[in-house]
């Protein structure tokens, strides 16, 4: 079998898709999982026979077509299996968050209807059976690892291998059955049903139908030319759209094989046991992983450093050209090659990206010294922008177009458009059939042409064609004069610098606009340790004149880039303070996902805000906390203010 | 170039040499390593393994003197010879009959004492065992050739003079002596990581009372580490023996040992090997460099200087556990 | 000695106790002129977790090492499965299936997480000197199967990410999870645990609370343990003896010994007449 052949078109679901790997690719691993610190493999023909196995025994325990499995676990084989069994059987998967806590499980299983659970342990059995009174239809739980379990009792509790075996048995009678489902199986059916974990209210579940997410991952293995022969680890929330496209879609189509890791913990060590050649995650595990390199860089020897240092300068300056085909010269490409056998190949190799091909980073935005670190590493590391609502892909980075501010051109079959508010809407054969039980949330999000409203403000980039996203559009606010107030698109900009941890900018409504910062205490501490600098408190290092120095240094730098913007340089700050205590979700003023809950800051910290207004040099702050243990208290101090270095408007780029 | 050449061999030399430091450094710190004892009678096992292994090859009759003595009758030798490497073979078992018979009569009484009273024990077994080996192979100076080549590495020495007119001077009896230096150490390691004997070794090292619980007889790890110790001194005492007889100065290569386990700390296999390789080539290149204009002679005394300068900056040794006292 | 108990008996979670399988008979230990243990006799049925309490210096650590070994008594007998047992050595003892861990961790701190529980299983290998050293045929397969033994409990300890990594580096809680894996590494038929949650916050005393409950459930494994602490013992012991300067002052289930007058005063510090 070659290592790039697509399977027939024809082939619309993922059964038909699984049974054509078994076949063709009967022998290429499909997954890997670590067992007792060794890994298995998994070939398409076991993948195959043990999803059989399992959809005849759910079949034989009463699963019919309509119905919904949940599957609640981290990212392990025999959930993934449970996907396609589920759909011989007619029935529709529907992937929980296996970290949400038993109500909003409860919420989930409820709003679905789920009448079964696949589960990964007796962790979550416990947290579904804490609930099975509130969920009157559910009536099987089907758990993975038996340890812990043995005693319970198990009227409707089953032993995931067990039940294979009982499906092997019934494969005579129920085996006819369920090959009839599969035949007929449709472009039209729901594939999966995943539930967005959303900012506000509760979690919505998105429909998405065969057709949704086969030609969507159809299209996305084209654009990247994915094959056989990748390989990718499967780490990342299995709820979350991204992984059932990358491990469950992409997999299928292109038959790459999917490897687990042994657990949370372990992930770092398996993704260089691994080796990835193609890779997703998140701006903040990028970032985590340069952090942990940076750190031991400064641990490291003398010499060391000094090799490190050196190449990773020449790797900034050419390493992203080289990387785009570009003809940088043959002495930069020799150092190049040098740099390569010395810093950047072990670096890899240390990070677990020796093999990547292709990466992504989607999600948020992320910082553009982060992207360059890895760019210029030889590491193919793109963005994608896209939404569970459109199967993932929106836009993406194709390659020798990669920049850190833009998310890219629309992916094959994706229309946008942006409109008169400056938001972007899209429109593909991946979006969403519907909100589950919701048609009203529906309609607002999806109109009758098919367009779908993805709630960001953005613009496309004139001359490239690129998006590129501003904020969530209804952050997006206006100042006094009717520009565009876009705070968090400045609050990104800042805390891209190591040191500053949090920001917040003010400004709807006013005539500019103002910022207060959090210093990261890890970075900063750090500095001031290795420069001597004594402090009793986070409040007296969060005023220390030299962290005042940096911090407005970097507020000068923000407001140049801002100000390059022609619709956004009114973002500018023109005053900030630093705050004396970390903002924190315990008291309010995050939520749990570190995100800035606005309008509790500006209600807590109204003396603050109109003391910069005010055109005040100092003011006195005091604010409540809540500790670790429960009781609450106050942080008081007296806060600097500072004045920041303003681009004019109309000369923009003038002072660079 | 001819001055590269020069200084390329005095390098080799050292280096050579500090493997024959490292290899006695290296039974110290097995026996440190595993019973906190400090094992003065070391270079004795030396000496004592190289007489018994001559005394096998020529097949002289041990106690011949007291035996003379005793009975009159005159015997030297049986008059036959042994293969040097069935000699070498049954030294072995002699080396592991000597670790016996000192766990039984020494170790085993001397268990939970203070470290200066295994101390002085060792000091006491290296003066009997010295004098015992006297009485049962006499005290003569005795040639030891166990076959290994000696002489100059023509090939060498004739390629670099032809190429450059200096003929580079490296001995073959060198060239062997660290290669079987590294398999032997290379050996050992291999076996204290990958097997249960191994593992049991390091775990004694470690804590003898977790090493009890988890059911290792402390016993018998000592029988196998004086073993192992003895197998190392006999390896030194062909290579010192075959280099420069077999005589009570032979015992003396303990003394050159002491600088080197100062370097590399009393407690690492690495520290021995990498302590003896700069003992070796800093006295050989000291020697060389600045030896003509202090005298020469600086061989004597230079690695216990550099001991000392250790000892004042850096008191844990290169790779031993650091010392950290708390006051 | 025979009592009623020592037939077995069914707890109240419905686990089956089975017999004795190591009794002390009128145990006195003496280091010079000070007796630590005095006149003290008790059983270890099949299958229980059986806890040693009381309050510091009252001698559990003492009887702990005369259970497996390190100490010997003075007076008194030890049974171990129905045989009166000789003045063994620790390391004998060990082969017999009795493991144990300490109270100030004893890891072998030179090496990493694996071979410390590989280490655990010595007592189960059988290839000789001779293999070993060349490590032919049996030794390597010795070593892969008990490597999988080992992983095994890695899985079960949940520590697969410090699987390499030198004890040293570990945290407290996390070397005390090692120690008690290198314990289980030799599959025992008695487990000594001393003060296995000592030192340890309330987050890993809940683990090794869970760890203990399921080695006895997975494994059947009998526990003896030690702790000061009475709470954690309450929960998880199926009986419990008290001890106190030395003398034991009660024996029985947890619920009988907490209401005892003389436990409750010993912990109090009651004074001695």
């Amino acid at each position: 079998m070659s290592d790039t052949v697509t399977p027939p078109e024809a082939l619309d679901t993922l059964p038909k898709l699984l049974n054509w790997n078994a076949v063709n690719r009967k022998d290429a691993p499909a997954s890997r999982e670590k067992l007792y610190g060794i890994w298995q493999s998994f070939t398409w023909g076991d993948v195959r026979d043990n999803t059989r196995a399992l959809a005849l025994g759910l079949r034989d325990l009463g699963l019919t077509a309509g119905d919904r499995v949940a599957i609640i676990g981290s990212n392990r084989p025999r959930l993934y299996w449970t996907v396609p069994a589920a759909q011989m059987n007619g029935a529709v998967p529907v992937p929980v968050y296996q970290d949400s806590v038993a109500e909003e499980m409860q919420y989930v299983l409820e709003h679905a209807g789920a009448r079964f659970a696949v589960v990964e342990n007796q962790e979550q059995v416990d947290k579904v059976l804490s609930v099975k009174d509130r969920l009157p239809e559910l009536e099987h739980v089907i758990y993975v690892d038996p340890r812990g379990l043995r005693k319970y009792d198990h009227t409707h509790l089953h032993n995931y291998t067990d039940l294979q075996e009982k499906g092997r048995g019934r494969e005579g009678d129920l085996g006819p059955e369920i090959d009839k489902i599969v035949e007929a199986g449709t472009y039209d059916d729901t594939c999966v049903m995943l539930y967005t974990s959303g900012t506000t209210g509760k979690p919505k579940g998105v429909v998405l139908s065969n057709r949704n997410i086969i030609t969507a991952s159809r299209s996305s293995v084209e654009f990247d030319g994915l094959k056989a022969s990748d390989s990718v680890l499967a780490y990342l929330p299995m709820a979350w759209v991204g992984d059932f496209i990358f491990a469950s879609g992409q997999a299928y189509v292109a038959g790459f094989s999917v490897a687990c890791p042994e657990s949370q913990d372990t992930m770092l060590h398996d993704l260089k046991e691994i080796g990835p050649s193609y890779f997703f995650a998140p701006p903040r595990m990028f970032e985590n992983l340069l952090t942990n390199v940076m750190i031991r860089m400064e641990d490291a020897g003398r010499f060391k450093r000094w090799l490190f240092e050196t190449f990773m300068d020449h790797a900034k300056e050419v390493g992203g050209d080289i990387l785009d085909g570009k003809n940088v010269g043959f002495g930069a490409k020799l150092k190049y090659a040098l740099g390569n056998l010395f810093v950047y190949g072990p670096l890899k190799n240390s990070l677990g990206m020796s093999n990547v091909r292709i990466g992504y980073t989607a999600g948020e935005a992320i910082g553009p010294e982060i992207f360059q670190f890895y760019r210029s590493l030889g590491i193919n590391l793109k963005q994608l922008y896209g939404q569970t609502e459109a199967s993932v892909f929106v836009t993406a980075q194709p390659d020798g177009q990669v920049r850190a501010d833009t998310v890219g051109v629309p992916c094959p079959g994706v229309e946008l458009k942006i409109d008169d508010d400056g938001k972007v809407w899209y429109r593909s054969p991946g979006v969403f059939v519907e909100y589950y039980k919701q048609p009203d949330k529906t309609a607002e999000t999806k109109d009758a042409e098919g367009w779908v409203d993805t709630g960001d403000a953005g613009f496309i980039e004139d001359g490239t064609g690129h998006l590129r996203i501003i904020d969530r559009a209804k952050d997006v606010g206006k100042m006094a004069d009717g520009s565009m107030f876009a705070p968090k698109y400045v609050e990104n900009k800042l805390k891209f610098f190591p040191n500053i941890l949090e920001a917040v900018v003010i400004g709807s409504g006013r005539d500019n606009c103002v910022a207060m910062l959090n210093i990261d205490l890890g970075s900063v501490g750090n500095w001031a340790e290795r420069n001597n600098i004594a402090y009793a408190s986070y409040t007296e290092l969060a005023q220390h004149p030299d962290v005042y120095k940096q911090m407005k240094s970097h507020v000068d730098e923000v407001n140049r880039s801002v100000a390059a913007d022609d619709m956004l340089s009114g973002c500018q700050i023109h005053r900030f303070v630093v705050l004396h205590k970390q903002l924190d979700a315990d008291d309010g003023e995050l939520t749990r996902t570190q995100k800035v809950r606005r309008t509790i800051i500006n209600d807590r910290y109204a003396p603050i805000i109109d003391a910069m207004y005010g055109g005040a040099a100092e003011v006195f702050a005091e604010t409540p906390v809540t500790y670790e243990d429960g009781r609450e208290g106050k942080i008081s101090a007296t806060l600097k203010i500072e004045d920041a270095a303003v681009m004019d408007r109309g000369m923009k780029m003038a002072a660079e | 170039m001819v001055d590269f050449l020069i200084f390329l061999e005095v390098v080799l030399n050292g280096l050579m040499a500090g493997v024959m430091y490292a290899l006695v450094a290296l039974g110290f710190v097995l026996i440190f390593k595993a019973s906190g004892i400090f094992n003065y009678a070391q270079g004795v096992m030396a000496l004592f393994a190289a007489a018994t292994l001559v005394g096998l090859i020529n097949g002289q009759v041990p106690f011949a003197h007291m035996i003379s003595a005793i009975t009159g009758v005159k015997v030297h030798h049986f008059g036959w010879h042994i293969n040097a490497f069935l000699a070498i073979a049954l030294t072995g078992l002699v080396m592991f009959a000597l670790a016996v018979v000192i766990e039984r009569y020494i170790l085993k009484h001397l268990v939970n004492q203070e470290p200066i009273i295994l101390f002085m024990a060792t000091i006491g077994l290296a003066f009997f065992m010295e004098g015992f080996s006297d009485l049962m192979w006499g005290s003569e100076l005795k040639a030891l050739d166990v076959g290994i080549p000696k002489g100059i590495v023509e090939p060498l020495d004739e390629a670099t003079f032809n190429a450059f007119g200096y003929g580079m001077y490296i001995d073959w009896l060198d060239v062997y002596a660290t290669a079987i230096a590294i398999i032997l150490v290379v050996s050992l390691t291999l076996f204290s990581q990958y097997t249960k004997t191994g593992r049991a070794l390091r775990a004694v090292a470690d804590d003898h009372q977790a090493a009890l619980s988890v059911g290792i007889s402390l016993r018998r790890i000592w029988v196998i580490v004086w073993t192992i110790a003895g197998i190392v001194a006999l390896v030194a005492g062909i290579m010192w023996g075959s280099k420069s007889g077999v005589q009570f100065s032979l015992s003396l290569i303990a003394l050159k040992a002491l600088p080197v386990l100062i370097l590399g700390g009393f407690t690492s296999i690495p520290g021995a090997i990498v302590g003896g390789l700069i003992i070796g080539v800093g006295e050989k290149l000291f020697e060389y460099s600045i030896g003509p204009m202090i005298g020469g002679a600086t061989e004597n005394w230079f690695a216990y200087v550099l001991a000392l300068a250790f000892l004042i900056f850096r008191p844990q040794g290169l790779f031993g556990d650091k010392i950290i006292e708390r006051v | 000695m025979l009592d009623a108990t020592q037939q077995g008996y069914t707890t109240p979670d419905g686990r089956k106790i089975g017999g004795p399988v190591m009794e002390m008979k009128n145990i006195t230990l003496r280091f010079g002129g000070v007796t630590a243990l005095q006149d003290i006799s008790f059983d270890i049925l099949e299958g229980e977790i059986r806890a040693i309490i009381g309050p510091n210096g009252a001698g559990k650590s003492s009887m702990l090492n005369v259970m497996n070994g390190f100490y010997h008594p003075q007076e008194g007998e030890v049974w171990f499965r129905g045989a009166k047992r000789g003045p063994m050595k620790p390391h004998a003892i060990a082969h017999q299936g009795i493991a144990r861990t300490f109270q100030n961790i004893a890891l072998f701190k030179g090496m990493s997480t694996l071979d410390n529980i590989m280490s655990g299983r010595l007592t189960k290998m059988k290839a000789g000197m001779l293999s070993q050293a060349f490590w032919f045929g049996k030794a390597e397969k010795e070593e892969v199967e008990h490597r999988e033994a080992v992983e095994k409990i890695i899985d079960f300890l949940e520590i697969q990410a410090i699987r390499k990594t030198p004890v040293s580096r570990l945290p407290y809680g996390l070397q005390k999870r090692v120690e008690l894996g290198r314990a289980l590494a030799a599959e025992p038929s008695l487990l000594l645990l001393d003060e296995p949650m000592a030192g340890m916050n309330v987050e890993e005393k809940e683990d090794m609370c869970r760890f203990i409950l399921d080695v006895n459930d997975e494994f059947g494994t009998t526990i003896a343990l030690i702790e000061h602490d009475m709470g954690v013992v309450m929960d998880i012991a199926d009986r419990v003896v008290v001890l106190d300067y030395g003398k034991k002052i009660g024996d029985g289930l947890p619920a009988d010994v907490r209401a005892d007058q003389a436990v409750i005063d010993a912990y109090l510090g009651v004074s001695h007449d």
